[in-house]
């Protein structure tokens, strides 16, 4: 676990933004923090980024307690972001480079390479202010991986890109995620979570009310709904009344069903009761997306 | 490099690459030159040649009938630019300046039957204003002759009224221990200076750094930055380089202002001869009498020693490090305090609500100036310039009429404990709100 954080507890006031928090990302994965707005995702964040101190519990970076040092190892990308809008943006990416610990001669040579990557070198001497926002975000999400941190925040990283844009930066991230660096999602947009995330944590109000591993959380969800394709027939199908069938589609030669399993039959039951019929195309179990999975949970906990 | 050093490096550069920092630095240096300069190019300027007609009903000025009994200098005398042609009747001069275009101005005496001496006297134009030299010079005539004609009538001599008039006698404030001369007027104008030079460096400087607080916070910067830097260096980062900046500017100002002087001395030094003895000899002129002009030269002579005499009476030993102390110190102080403003608005709005209770202890002390300055030890000068919030401003009024050491001394202790304090609330302040958004507004939708 490159990191832990164990039963976090942060108050402001009365009212409590964590409570009882506890999540473990391990090494080189790719790690979602999801939630409704407002569930205390950025309160962890800025948590783990050590710009505030938990009431309760601990925050462990590869097994160690944190310490004010240990932030020269954490990319953090904010959702709310902003530049300086007068300075001029390679002067600007070299002093944020400088307050990580680079040195002056060391931020010069990354970035001057960065630049070239994402075709903004032209732009160095110019004022912020002049940058498209798309821009902007190339140089703040260079400003975030420069010093080559082992745990990488984003938060929000794709709103504001334009899709060419936006799976350039996948890309990086995911290329960055190959060299060994570990990366915390925290986004609302759960197509990219179930295209990215290997583990995640769903935290609403204030408490984690779901977390693990992409696959399992999905599987412990299953519905025991599948999808068999089989060739058009001359006979109507026949089905044994314990699967419910959903209607069926017809098309192409092809006939698509939508079969719900009882409890205790498996979808090789389902295979023994088609094939005598029909030759089979495919099957596949629908798993529910991350999408229903994570307003299920959500209006659940709304509903207590 | 340490991080502290990085903000303050930043916050020093962007400012001073800033055109408008170069503006400002030039700015003030050539406004003290013009100030400088202007009236001596004006005292230069040649004057066109003007024509006043005098309408003299009264007989007192020479008008009507000359009498030869009458002194030379009871008449208007002219020189080389401002001629003055005697006219019978207004009405006659108005139609004089009519026909002729060299006539700026007709001086109109009236005689009332009632009075024995005319008390008004008026210098008409037509559309274009007579120069400022020309109505000085006339009414600089006027008084002179009526004088004339009055010692006359009365019989007393030049050297009788040169006596009369020139004796004084010469007021003193003098300390009783160590016997030397207060000059209060020049250590009051002095005080009332630096007072207020603390003051606007002060808001100068400190709402610079309000303006960079809210600045960060408005355009997000801030939550990149915070992962990095403590908010507490941060903020120092800022102070500190901003307090840079204004020294920088202050030395600037004070080069450059000395360059300007000297340089406009000596380009001009000819010039500036010239036009010196040129207003003596258009005195000399005028005057036509040696006792006046020795009675004013004696009168101007008098008062020059006394300046500098109070000014080299004043402690500059003492002056200088203590303005450079509550400048530095009072800066600090509430900068910090500027900053954690800024840090609880979300833009300049708010942040002028929130400085507001900042600037009423210095306001108040600005208000204050006038009856501390009456009473320099009393209890409530004393009160101003021990408390930390007012004793930047309060104390460099003090300072030129010389404050006991003990007092000086309490003050500079309590502000430079002060400060610790003021940074600490500050930073509490800081820390908590900079990353907090709509404070405001959140308040205002619970009412």
């Amino acid at each position: 676990m490159i990191l832990e954080a164990q039963h976090i507890e942060k108050n402001f006031g009365d009212y409590r933004a964590l409570d009882d928090v506890s999540i473990a990302v391990r090494e080189g994965s790719i790690f979602g923090l999801l939630g409704p707005n407002g569930a205390g995702k950025t309160t962890l964040i800025r948590l783990i980024n050590r710009i505030s101190r938990p009431d309760k519990g601990v925050i462990l970076l590869g097994g160690q307690p944190m310490t004010d040092g240990d932030v020269q190892h954490i990319g953090y990308l904010p959702e709310e972001r902003g530049l300086y809008k007068k300075m001029k943006v390679g002067e600007q990416a070299v002093y944020l480079a400088q307050l990580k610990g680079l040195s002056r001669r060391e931020a010069e040579h990354r970035i001057i390479q960065w630049f070239d990557k994402f075709g903004i070198s032209d732009w160095w001497n110019r004022p912020v202010e002049q940058l498209s926002k798309g821009m902007q975000q190339k140089v703040q999400f260079i400003v975030t991986v420069l010093h080559e941190p082992r745990l990488l925040i984003f938060d929000e990283p794709f709103s504001g890109f334009d899709p060419v844009n936006a799976t350039l930066l996948k890309n990086e991230i995911l290329a960055l995620c190959d060299k060994g660096a570990t990366v915390i999602f925290s986004t609302h947009n759960m197509a990219s979570v179930e295209e990215l995330c290997d583990d995640i944590a769903l935290i609403d109000k204030s408490r984690v009310v779901l977390s693990g591993s992409v696959t399992s959380i999905r599987r412990s969800y299953s519905r025991n709904l599948f999808e068999v394709v089989v060739l058009a027939g001359d006979a109507p199908l026949s089905l044994p009344a314990e699967f419910q069938l959903h209607g069926t589609a017809v098309g192409d030669g092809e006939e698509k069903l939508r079969v719900t399993l009882p409890e205790g039959r498996t979808a090789n039951d389902l295979l023994a009761a088609l094939m005598p019929q029909r030759q089979i195309v495919s099957i596949n179990e629908l798993l529910p997306s991350m999408n229903d999975i994570f307003v299920e949970t959500v209006k659940k906990g709304g509903a207590e | 490099m340490n991080k502290i050093l990085l903000v303050i490096r930043r916050e020093y550069m962007t400012r001073v690459r800033k055109p408008s920092f170069w503006l400002l630095t030039l700015l003030v240096p050539i406004m003290l030159a013009a100030l400088y300069a202007i009236p001596i190019y004006l005292a230069m300027k040649p004057l066109e040649k003007s024509v006043v007609l005098v309408a003299d009903e009264s007989g007192i000025f020479g008008g009507l009938d000359r009498d030869d009994t009458l002194r030379s200098d009871s008449h208007f005398a002219s020189t080389d630019n401002i001629v003055y042609r005697y006219a019978a009747t207004l009405d006659y001069a108005k139609r004089l300046m009519d026909s002729d275009k060299d006539v700026t101005a007709i001086l109109y005496v009236r005689h009332r039957a009632s009075d024995a001496i005319p008390t008004d006297a008026c210098l008409y134009y037509k559309s274009d204003l007579p120069p400022q030299q020309v109505r000085y010079d006339v009414d600089k005539q006027l008084q002179r002759i009526l004088r004339n004609r009055l010692l006359q009538a009365h019989g007393i001599s030049d050297d009788e009224y040169a006596l009369i008039s020139n004796t004084k006698i010469n007021l003193r404030t003098e300390d009783l221990e160590t016997g030397r001369e207060a000059f209060l007027e020049v250590k009051t104008g002095l005080g009332f200076i630096l007072a207020l030079l603390i003051y606007v460096v002060i808001f100068m400087f400190g709402s610079q750094v309000m303006r960079g607080v809210v600045e960060e916070k408005s355009s997000r910067i801030i939550e990149v930055i915070v992962c990095s830097v403590k908010p507490f260096q941060l903020m120092m980062g800022k102070v500190v380089g901003i307090a840079l900046v204004g020294l920088t500017q202050f030395l600037l100002w004070v080069l450059l202002t000395g360059i300007a002087l000297v340089g406009i001395q000596a380009t001009n030094s000819e010039l500036f001869q010239t036009a010196t003895q040129k207003h003596e000899l258009t005195e000399l002129a005028t005057k036509g009498n040696e006792a006046t002009l020795q009675m004013q030269q004696a009168d101007q002579m008098a008062d020059i020693p006394q300046l500098i005499e109070g000014i080299a009476s004043i402690d500059f030993g003492v002056i200088l490090p203590a303005f450079l102390f509550y400048f530095i110190f009072g800066y600090l102080l509430y900068a910090t305090l500027f900053a954690a403003a800024g840090a609880l608005s979300d833009n300049d709005t708010d942040s002028q609500l929130f400085s507001m209770p900042l600037t009423i202890p210095l306001l108040i002390t600005i208000l204050c100036m006038p009856a501390m300055v009456n009473a320099p030890s009393g209890t409530l000068s004393v009160v101003l310039s021990l408390i930390p919030f007012t004793s930047p401003v309060a104390m460099m009024l003090r300072v030129p009429f010389g404050v006991p050491l003990d007092q000086l001394y309490w003050s500079m202790a309590l502000l430079v404990v002060a400060f610790p304090l003021c940074t600490w609330l500050a930073a509490k302040l800081y820390r908590s709100s900079i990353l907090r958004f709509n404070r405001l507004s959140i308040r205002r939708r619970k009412r």
